[in-house]
């Protein structure tokens, strides 16, 4: 018995060792070969395919369509736009639903290229990923139900508000708590994806879901309203991993030139978001 | 910043009060959950195994019900559509979390039950009820002490199985172990030692008893009463 006992706490230690010694150094940046593409790019080439990791329960953005299981919105015609750039070919993309909180990992363990989920530029979040320039600004709301009496932030004292897991919503209340002086001590209650979030606000479980405005107005009913005020400006950047700076650039360029051309302005008016 | 660097297991290492709280919640909840699940497991599990049809009936309903839907729907069902149902009905989730154990390895137990009483030889009840003693009373003085020693290990092994589940209790929001593990690996993006170190805490609580159960297991084959 001792001696087994032995045994696993030897077995132990190796597996965390293992882990540690896995995390350090192993953060390749993109070299340019002598084709002159960058590493991370010419992986992506000989894939022959662009791994896209987008949301698909924000209408406008990225919506799965249930009628049509078609997954459209503006993030995915980014997503195409950024494909055909790099591989010629806008259809060459492959869709992965993601949530606030699988986006990361997935990037991380190199399941995704990039990541185009309405995921908010935040400067911890930069030392983890990269992150091009902003593409969208939103800001974070308040979803109530009509009969809750809840008119603002200032109502939320006490009250269960409701927010996703890795989102950055809760920092973003409680700064904006501290900026208005409010006296106020809201519960936040995290769940993983905002459906059940949603599901625990019509049940009664939370008084309020908060998250980006964007996001809420797929939740909207007849008996729920997203409140006026909104706060904490959000900009949406294309995420990839850590070092892939050519694919860092080749976003940079696109929405550059997207931004000049005008074609920014018309997806942006084609799916309402102006 | 790699998933695993150091400054990540730094940052991880300095969570772990919190993690702690979290634990508290598991432990509150396995604890009164096991209780709940050994009441009704023994409840069940004597139904099960008596003579008495309508009794059987209902036992069975019971115990084939919580064992072929997941743990995950009864939850979700007590935490959702309860309320929708009866708005008055907001049970606390922590609630929520010993019910929804409790009930469902309940089931488990009950079956751990029924097949200790019935692995005892039918002549013992036999004996017992020509000696004048009633049902309950055999049943107390006679077969149970016996089934005991069958019934141990796999209820030791029920208890592991139910400390794991409480991890249902992230999904609900539900404060435990695994919520604020979870919790802090989506916010601060720090999943890998977190979660590493959240499986060390499962696992210190459910090792010792696993121990026990193998120790129970060898003792009972020794008694060679398996």
């Amino acid at each position: 018995m001792k001696k087994k006992m032995l045994v696993l706490v030897i077995a132990f230690a190796l597996v965390l060792s293992v882990t540690a010694l896995v995390g350090c150094g192993t953060e390749e940046a993109a070299t340019t070969g002598s084709t002159g593409v960058s590493s991370d790019i010419q992986k992506i080439k000989d894939a022959g395919v662009l791994k896209v990791g987008v949301k698909v329960d924000v209408p406008n953005f990225g919506y799965k369509d249930p009628k049509t299981n078609k997954i459209d919105g503006f993030e995915i015609d980014l997503a195409r736009q950024l494909a055909k750039r790099i591989l010629g070919d806008e259809s060459k993309i492959q869709l992965e639903p993601v949530t606030a909180k699988t986006r990361g990992p997935l990037l991380d363990n190199g399941q995704l290229d990039v990541v185009i989920a309405t995921f908010t530029i935040k400067p911890d979040r930069l030392l983890q990923w990269n992150f091009s320039d902003g593409y969208y600004t939103d800001e974070v709301g308040i979803l109530v139900k009509k009969n809750s009496g809840i008119a603002g932030l200032k109502d939320l004292n006490g009250k269960k508000v409701g927010v996703a897991q890795g989102a950055t919503t809760k920092d973003a209340i409680e700064a904006e708590i501290a900026t208005q002086k409010l006296s106020i001590k809201p519960n936040y209650l995290e769940f993983a994806s905002y459906p059940e979030i949603n599901a625990a606000l019509e049940s009664g479980r939370i008084d309020a879901f908060s998250v980006d405005k964007s996001i809420l107005t797929g939740y909207l009913s007849s008996d729920k309203v997203i409140l006026a005020e909104g706060f904490a400006p959000q900009e949406y950047g294309i995420a990839t991993k850590k070092g892939n700076d050519g694919i860092t650039e080749e976003c940079n360029t696109m929405l550059k030139e997207m931004t000049a051309n005008g074609e920014m302005a018309t997806l942006l008016k084609k799916w309402n978001l102006n | 910043m790699g998933p695993f660097s150091l400054q990540k297991w730094q940052a991880s290492l300095s969570n772990v009060p919190m993690l702690i709280e979290g634990l508290g919640v598991t432990l509150i909840v396995s604890v009164t959950g096991l209780a709940l699940a050994m009441i009704i497991g023994v409840v069940f599990g004597v139904l099960s195994s008596s003579h008495w049809k309508v009794a059987r009936f209902f036992a069975r309903i019971y115990v084939e019900f919580f064992q072929n839907t997941p743990l995950l729907i009864q939850v979700f069902l007590l935490y959702n559509a309860l309320p929708l149902i009866a708005p008055k009905a907001v049970i606390p989730v922590t609630v929520i979390g010993i019910m929804g154990v409790g009930f469902y390895h309940g089931a488990y137990i009950a079956e751990v039950v029924r097949a200790g009483i019935q692995s005892i030889h039918h002549g013992q009840i036999e004996a017992a009820l020509s000696q004048g003693f009633s049902y309950i009373q055999a049943m107390r003085h006679v077969i149970i002490p016996q089934a005991l020693r069958v019934v141990l290990p796999p209820l030791t092994n029920q208890a592991v199985v139910l400390i794991k589940n409480t991890s249902i209790l992230a999904v609900i929001a539900g404060g435990d172990l695994m919520y604020r593990g979870d919790s802090y690996a989506g916010n601060a993006g720090n999943y890998g030692p977190t979660y590493i170190v959240v499986g060390l805490l499962y696992f210190a609580l459910c090792f010792p008893l696993a121990v026990l159960t193998k120790k129970l297991e060898d003792r009972a084959e020794v008694h060679g009463n398996a």
